[in-house]
């Protein structure tokens, strides 16, 4: 895998790369004050790009972190004694992180396009408040002037980095440093866990993930890049200018992030060269003014239009064609050593963690009831979906239902999932009482589902796929080890083998999801309830949509998963449900109609009734 | 030639293959049930055919034309209308303009008051929103819906589910009148009582393949057949 | 100084300001509704309106005809943004929507900059709305009254047109569920269209309206476009009512904090957009819908 056979190759490239760029760019004939903005630009953009590239969060105000973090750190640096400019970004990156959680407390209430509605009009207060109420501290429309250049003090020694060209070695220095932990961060399970909440943040929930922590944390983590960036851009420019807090700024962010090419890191500094390379083209050599902007604005337009992934994402597909031409037998990506490697050996984690709870397979399995739900009812507005349902199952048992449309299964599930409340009732799990508990911790007790629609994470691979569901129970709801490896993730690589073999997707782990056949993507859409190490399966569907052949495969993979196993199956196609299940619960009008072996069903007349409406009832 | 042929079709939702290869033609002035289990693609036949799931391959034929691929609003011009499960009633629009709309872009169109004496419940409650309708008035109002596009084909799906006995009685004369009338209907009904006593012919669907034809006195006749497609 | 009759020509202004508001958010919501798109070039539409308006005025002298120009040009520019842009972004995911709208919003506004330079323009007031009225009870610029019955006879053409007509009908009925209008026989797409273009045209004809009160710049919509975002998110997105009641509250708060101190104005609204966001997720008058 990638993280295993090109350790640092990034990090190695990045330090070359700024360490010959003034040489290039001087025999190019680039000035220095050309470069350093890109290389500000650059830094904050990767806080940017984790937010919005990994994470899914497009913030069109990240012109309050970038205003407050460079107004912290100049008013350190010019209105009090302190002059070590690490000092004053230290303290302008914990203001902005502080600012950060506040900012992410409110607007991450939502989603999509009132989250990005909310980050406009807070930056946008953040803007009036530098200029009217805080006036006295920012400078109000003059900004503060007099910001130092930076400087190093090592204690033996004071490092001064006074011209443009010094103040490079500085500001690629900090970029280096900020692009090393960008890409720790998101090469940790953290940084996988925020790649799951952009491409299906209900499923990442439902995996036991603390979705809304890691959104709150992952935007502190930009804020925290986009202050220092900001405190940077003073001793740049050696004064503070209140421009940074304008609408306009978040918008270049998110431009140059989008040109640049989101979700590479790398983007928003290519971007930010773009950008800058061009605005200095039109206005100075050109000597066009004004129309810079509207030539960027018609290429960023063109560049969401055609090339989604930006100029990054253009080179890396060009690079994955080229590559694909010049080594016709491309080895699999993930590398030969997966191949050779000895078969994994199949088994899943025995304990759950923490509670000590035994698993499906214990080595000593539990008897008793598993699950109960007593009384449980749900209304919608006026109608009745599940009317006072008592329900139990025991460890180690295989129940189906079924029931004809419109009998409440679904709502049923979700109730027991916990992704719906219940109107009345209460349901027991393990002994512990999970009523409107969250989806995410009741998956974390060991109960969970596979979804009757496909839940996956597609622009993954199954591997990490896989992972993202191992993760959740190997590291609990929320852990924020954001330097981390995944490596340093105790058993999950065995754990993740041992649900691809399970659910016979081993050849195929390092395949991107989109790539996959519709049965594999089922399976998988197993694999990653299994990859949880649940005490109780339930299975929402899971033949739904399958050709006959694939039914069948299916059927006897349920068949090998069932052993040792406690699971709760929903099925219309009952032939092969019956052969799975040791007992059946028939849902009728959201009651349970009757409960029995299958054999008892079949004669059950009341059940024929059920689906067969009466045939005799009424004729013409 | 018949008024719907239907050859080849197949439909996904997503990834997920739902209908393999269907067969089905539906005669001028004939009621043709689907039936089968949940599940088993008897609403992806219709939305397929009214063009709100785009079919991948397949032909369907209405009237001589070639509508598979055509948008919705396409297919509605040309004189189909769906009856969706969940009706689908325009809740901020009151009755009577639910029914207006439906007709805006119909060739030829009911007049109001020829709805009106076929649901007489619809005429007292034209004022009121659709929110405020009953389950019974709302499946009469999309079923009127339908009608006033005076259309050569109506697909119903499962238009008695939910309802009371009482209003399923009404609704069921409705039917039988449009029937009578010449209007071709085709049905989905779990109600195979009452899908058996209104149609003419019947397709058994199951696991998205046509898997028998039969006219409704074969079946009562063999009900071990709806026995081993419908019932446990 | 607090003073009743200054406290009455605030709320004056708080009137004036919030039904502007008001129908900018009219329009952007109507948009949401219908398409599921969050226009952020919608503040330039608002610009291109004033603009527009200014050429016609420039050209013929009369307000009238410059009202009517203005917004018909928005209503073009709506138009074909919608048939040539937009439309291809329903099946993309929001993010992608909202970057290529951001885009655009920048491309109108340079685009403007480039042709007729950052200084403002000015678009006086017509002859007969020149000057103070005195309405008893305080001295009043005439042209904000007049501009306020314009907006509101503006809102209450919009309601009609939503609420009376058959295109209403079918606007109404798309931000229900555009795919059983479809269903219907109705081509969703040139509703779609149609819907893009009233939408923009409302905030066209706001910038218009406008424009003798605030003389126009090539990024005067920036700062509408804000307050309209705070305006949908208290009044509750795709809801029309609630872009009318979110507009007249925003108005009303900016204009009776500024009386107090002015720099807290726009401070105080995002608070009221806080206290909303907590307490009613979904707006005033929002429902349940898109997310």
């Amino acid at each position: 895998m990638n993280r295993r056979h090109r350790p640092f190759v990034a990090e190695i490239l990045t330090a070359i790369g700024l360490l010959v760029a003034p040489f290039v760019l001087r025999w190019l004939g680039v000035p220095p004050n050309t470069i350093n903005p890109i290389l500000i630009f650059g830094l904050l953009g990767i806080g940017f790009d984790l937010l919005f590239g990994f994470t899914g969060l497009l913030s069109f105000g990240q012109s309050a972190f970038f205003g407050s973090g460079g107004m912290v750190a100049a008013y350190v640096l010019t209105r009090t004694s302190m002059d070590n400019t690490l000092v004053a970004l230290l303290v302008a990156a914990v203001a902005s992180g502080v600012i950060g959680y506040l900012v992410g407390l409110v607007a991450l209430r939502r989603t999509g396009i009132y989250f990005a509605m909310i980050t406009v009009a807070i930056a946008e207060v953040f803007f009036f408040a530098e200029f009217n109420p805080l006036a006295h501290w920012t400078g109000g429309e003059n900004g503060l002037p007099g910001v130092p250049t930076p400087n190093l003090r090592l204690g033996f020694t004071t490092i001064e980095f006074t011209t443009n060209e010094q103040m490079y070695w500085f500001f690629g220095a900090c970029y280096f440093i900020g692009i090393v932990l960008a890409l720790r961060i998101v090469r940790s399970p953290v940084g996988l866990i925020l790649r799951a909440i952009r491409d299906n943040p209900l499923r990442a929930s439902a995996l036991g993930h603390n979705i809304h922590g890691y959104k709150l944390a992952v935007f502190i983590v930009a804020a925290i890049y986009t202050g220092i960036a900001g405190g940077l851009l003073g001793m740049m420019q050696g004064f503070m200018p209140p421009d940074a807090f304008k609408f306009e700024t978040s918008g270049e962010i998110v431009m140059q992030t989008a040109i640049g090419g989101a979700g590479t890191l790398f983007g928003p500094l290519l971007g930010a060269a773009v950008w800058i390379y061009l605005s200095d083209l039109f206005k100075i050599t050109l000597n066009l003014g004004a129309m810079w902007k509207l030539i960027l604005g018609i290429v960023f337009v063109l560049l969401v239009m055609f090339l989604r992934r930006g100029i990054a994402g253009g080179l890396v597909d060009l690079w994955g064609l080229a590559a694909a031409r010049l080594l016709p037998p491309r080895p699999a990506r993930s590398g030969v050593e997966d191949a050779a490697a000895p078969p994994p050996a199949v088994l899943l984690p025995r304990a759950r963690r923490g509670s000590g709870v035994g698993g499906p397979a214990d080595e000593a399995p539990r008897t008793g009831t598993i699950l109960r739900a007593s009384d449980l009812s749900k209304r919608y507005g006026g109608i009745i979906a599940n009317r006072n349902i008592d329900f139990e199952v025991d460890y180690g048992e295989i129940r189906g239902i079924i029931g004809p449309n419109g009998a409440g299964k679904s709502t049923f599930f979700k109730m027991l999932t916990c992704e719906v409340a219940p109107s009345s009732g209460t349901i027991t799990f393990e002994g512990n009482d999970i009523t409107g508990r969250d989806v995410s911790d009741v998956c974390q007790l060991g109960l969970t589902k596979s979804y009757q629609i496909n839940q996956l994470f597609e622009r993954l691979t199954v591997r990490q796929n896989l992972e993202i569901a191992a993760l959740g129970v190997l590291r609990g709801t929320f852990r924020l080890d954001l330097l981390g490896s995944m490596s340093g993730v105790e058993g999950l690589d065995g754990h993740v083998a041992g649900t691809a073999a399970l659910v016979n997707l081993t050849p195929r782990l390092d395949t991107a999801v989109s790539e996959l056949a519709y049965g594999e993507k089922r399976r998988l859409e197993i694999g990653l309830a299994l990859a949880t190490a649940p005490s109780l399966l339930l299975l929402d569907e899971p033949l739904a949509g399958m050709s006959p052949g694939e039914r069948v495969d299916t059927v006897a993979l349920l068949k090998s998963i069932a052993k040792g196993r406690t699971m709760i199956i929903i099925d219309h196609d009952m032939d092969s449900l019956f052969e799975l299940v040791n007992r059946v619960t028939v849902l009728q009008e959201g009651s349970i109609l009757v409960e029995g072996t299958p054999d008892e069903i079949r004669a059950d007349r009341r059940v024929q009734e059920a689906y067969l409406g009466g045939i005799e009832g009424e004729s013409a | 030639m018949s008024l719907l042929e239907v050859s080849g079709l197949n439909s996904f939702y997503g990834d997920s293959h739902v209908l393999f290869d269907v067969d089905l033609h539906v005669g001028r002035n004939e009621v043709v049930a689907l039936l089968g289990r949940n599940g088993a693609g008897k609403s992806t036949t219709l939305k397929s055919l009214m063009g709100v799931v785009r079919p991948r391959s397949g032909h369907v034929r209405l009237d001589g034309a070639e509508i598979a691929g055509q948008p919705a609003h396409e297919i509605a011009r040309l004189g189909m209308q769906l009856v969706h499960e969940e009706r689908r009633i325009f809740g901020s629009l009151n009755v009577e303009e639910n029914i207006i709309l439906a007709g805006l872009t119909a060739p030829n169109r009911w007049p109001l008051e020829r709805i009106y004496t076929m649901f007489p419940r619809l005429k007292e409650r034209r004022e009121s929103r659709g929110t405020d309708l009953s389950g019974g008035e709302q499946q009469m109002l999309a079923v009127a819906r339908a009608l006033v596009r005076d259309p050569k084909i109506v697909l119903l799906d499962e238009p008695f589910e939910g309802l009371a006995p009482v209003i399923v009685q009404d609704l069921m004369r409705t039917c039988r009148e449009l029937a009578q009338a010449g209007q071709t209907i085709v049905l989905v009904e779990q109600n195979i009582a009452a899908a058996l006593s209104l149609s003419d012919r019947v397709y058994i669907i199951n696991n998205g393949h046509i898997a028998h034809e039969a006219t409704p006195a074969e079946l009562r006749e063999a009900p071990e057949i709806l026995q081993r497609y419908l019932g446990v | 100084m607090l003073s009743w009759g200054n406290f009455i020509s605030q709320m004056f202004n708080g009137l004036v300001s919030g039904a502007l508001l008001a129908l900018i958010a009219s329009g952007l919501t109507i948009i949401y509704g219908t398409l599921g798109v969050l226009n952020l070039a919608h503040g330039a539409m608002f610009m291109l309106g004033g603009y527009g308006g200014w050429i016609a005025y420039t050209y013929t002298g009369s307000y009238t005809v410059a009202v009517a120009a203005g917004t018909i040009f928005v209503l073009l520019v709506g138009v074909a943004m919608e048939r040539g842009i937009i439309r291809h972004f329903y099946n993309r995911p929001p993010e992608d929507q909202l970057l290529v709208t951001f885009g655009l919003g920048i491309v109108f506004v340079e685009g403007v900059r480039l042709v007729f330079g950052s200084l403002i323009k000015m678009t006086p007031p017509p002859e007969i709305f020149r000057g103070i009225t005195n309405l008893g009870f305080m001295v009043y610029p005439t042209y904000r009254i007049a501009a306020l019955v314009i907006v509101v006879v503006a809102l209450g053409a919009l309601y009609l047109i939503l609420y009376r007509t058959r295109i209403g009908m079918i606007v109404r009925a798309g931000i229900e569920d555009s795919t059983m209008v479809g269903s219907l026989g109705i081509n969703v797409f040139k509703v779609f269209m149609l819907v893009f273009g009233i939408g923009a045209a409302a905030a066209g004809f706001a910038g218009i309206v406008n424009a003798p009160i605030v003389s126009i710049a090539p990024d005067v919509g920036d700062r509408y476009l804000v307050l309209t975002f705070v305006v949908v998110i208290i009044g509750g997105v795709g809801s029309f009512p609630g872009a009318v009641l979110g507009g007249l509250i925003a108005g009303q708060l900016l204009s009776l904090t500024s009386m107090i101190d002015p720099a807290y104005s726009e401070i105080v609204l995002f608070v009221a957009m806080t206290l909303v966001l907590m307490f009613r997720p979904r707006g005033l008058l929002g429902t349940a819908g898109r997310e």
